[in-house]
């Protein structure tokens, strides 16, 4: 049963004609939960536009509300200021009692950055809760420019410029491309 | 502007403006005006003595007026000098001392809109005559604020035609002017030179205030002869208020949305909805308090939860089932204080 709990493309996956009887109850509550999450995302959505948050923003995919984009804005007196980082968040179909998958679609010179964009952070793995949503995940990512976590290192030569600010800052401005997506 | 009151306040002679009128008006307004002169001279007499009483209200307002009324007198005499033949209904209307207040008040828009507004309240319904034509100072007539929605048609169809009619004939209204109203005035003699950007600006007190108390159709100005805008300052406060009506969807519709990301945010107060599926908690789920922490959700993502990794998403601690349980049944009174208050919420939003 890998469609259970499967990541199956992020999109709800339609039953195969010709499905054994046996299997018919697991799709049926795959739907329901598909129908479930595509509530809770649109809520997100519509929770995310309301709120008016300054610095980010998110906002589904043209055809799949189990992708987004997202855009954070570098915090104002840390080394990221005047930087604009997208993100892409993909969903999973068991969302939001897994987490998404976020990375930085917008190169980022971070400690905690790899150079795929891969973000280590505790809130998007084990530390993850149902209660977080796309508004938090975002304020979390945009709190973590800043405040890096130099223990665990995904970027080792990040980590260890980091401590000289000034010559951070003009790495992150020499490695900043906007237009890289 | 005294050359401007003599040349144009002798002109009115009732003959002469008849004559006008038959010429270049249909007969039916000159009837008309002739009838709200005579309901007019009839109100004025018959209130003198209540006006008194009636004035308080507006008393800074009628005062304004009377004081200007009293310097009309003179220059009444100095017209009437002027002007020996002055008519009768001219005589008739300036010697009732109680009249010039309310010719002052309706003056304060160009001459030919006071008519106009005359006009078309008596021929919506003939008991607004006498309400109207007092209206002006004192009587505050209650009867013109009931008729104002249903005449407004009328009045604005006849003003319309009057405002149609005034363009054609340019010279008329002045001398229609100063035959309804009491020529002899100073304000409104200068206001009969065509100026009807300085007619708003000097009748504005006068008008505002007599629409504020007594509830008239003032109208201001020649060229405005549309309906009340809703943005119109001198629009009567009785006319129904589009914007308030649309405006208290809006404000709830502020509550309904502003109760999405404080269901998220504020877990130890019961939520409206689960923070999880975002689908409304029943009353089971909100009687239903599954971790000390606080955290609420409904009873689908607390099995959800407890099938997986079974820990509170609000602190991360593993669900104790036993104690939670037992933990409920102990609070029993505190349960159903936050069960109403999880209704009153529901019924809030």
């Amino acid at each position: 049963m890998a469609t259970v709990n499967g990541y199956q493309g992020n999109t709800p996956v339609a039953a195969p004609a010709g499905t054994a009887a046996s299997k018919q109850p697991v799709n049926a509550a795959k739907i329901v939960d598909t129908q479930s999450v595509l509530k809770r995302l649109q809520s997100e959505l519509m929770a995310l536009m309301m709120s008016g948050d300054s610095g980010i923003s998110a906002f589904p995919e043209e055809d799949n509300i189990f992708c987004w984009k997202g855009t954070i804005q570098g915090s104002k007196d840390t080394v990221f200021e005047g930087t604009e980082y997208k993100l892409s968040l993909s969903f999973p179909n068991d969302y939001p009692f897994k987490p998404p998958k976020v990375k930085f679609e917008t190169g980022c010179f971070h400690p905690n950055v790899d150079v795929y964009g891969n973000i280590c952070l505790d809130i998007l793995q084990d530390k993850w809760s149902s209660a977080y949503d796309v508004r938090t995940i975002l304020i979390s990512i945009q709190s973590l420019l800043g405040e890096p976590n130099i223990s665990s290192p995904l970027n080792s030569q990040a980590a260890q410029l980091w401590s000289n600010q000034e010559e951070y800052r003009k790495m992150v401005e020499k490695l900043y491309k906007p237009g890289s997506a | 502007m005294v050359s401007d009151s003599i040349t144009n306040a002798p002109i009115p002679s009732a003959p002469n403006s008849r004559d006008f009128s038959k010429k270049k008006r249909a007969n039916r307004s000159a009837k008309l005006k002739q009838c709200k002169l005579d309901a007019r001279r009839e109100q004025w007499l018959s209130q003198g003595a209540v006006k008194s009483k009636g004035c308080k209200e507006e008393g800074n307002c009628a005062r304004k007026e009377r004081n200007r009324s009293l310097e009309n007198p003179r220059r009444r005499d100095e017209d009437n000098n002027n002007n020996n033949n002055g008519s009768i209904h001219h005589e008739s209307d300036s010697e009732s001392p109680s009249n010039s207040p309310t010719n002052s008040l309706l003056g304060g828009g160009s001459g030919s809109d006071s008519g106009t507004n005359f006009i078309g309240s008596s021929s919506s319904s003939s008991s607004s005559i006498s309400s109207s034509s007092s209206g002006g100072c004192c009587s505050g007539s209650i009867s013109e604020e009931e008729e104002e929605d249903g005449c407004l048609d009328d009045w604005e169809a006849v003003a319309d035609a009057l405002a149609a009619d005034d363009d054609n004939n340019k010279s008329e209204p002045e001398h229609e002017n100063s035959y309804s109203q009491s020529p002899s005035e100073s304000q409104l003699s200068m206001q009969s030179d065509s100026m009807p950007e300085l007619t708003d600006g000097i009748g504005l007190d006068s008008v505002n205030s007599m629409t504020e108390s007594a509830g008239m159709v003032p109208r201001m100005s020649g060229n405005n002869t549309r309906a009340w805008r809703p943005d119109d300052a001198y629009r009567p406060q009785s006319l129904p208020n589009l914007a308030k009506q649309r405006s208290f969807p809006v404000t709830n519709r502020h509550f309904g949305h502003g109760g999405v990301p404080w269901a998220c945010n504020n877990v130890l107060t019961a939520p409206s909805s689960c923070p999880i599926c975002y689908e409304d908690l029943d009353l089971t789920d909100s009687s239903f308090l599954p971790c000390l922490c606080g955290f609420r959700l409904c009873l689908f993502c607390h099995k959800r939860i407890l099938e997986e990794d079974g820990r509170c998403p609000g602190c991360r601690k593993p669900y104790e089932h036993d104690q939670v349980e037992s933990e409920a049944s102990v609070q029993g009174s505190s349960l159903t204080f936050r069960l109403a208050r999880s209704c009153s919420m529901v019924a809030r939003s």
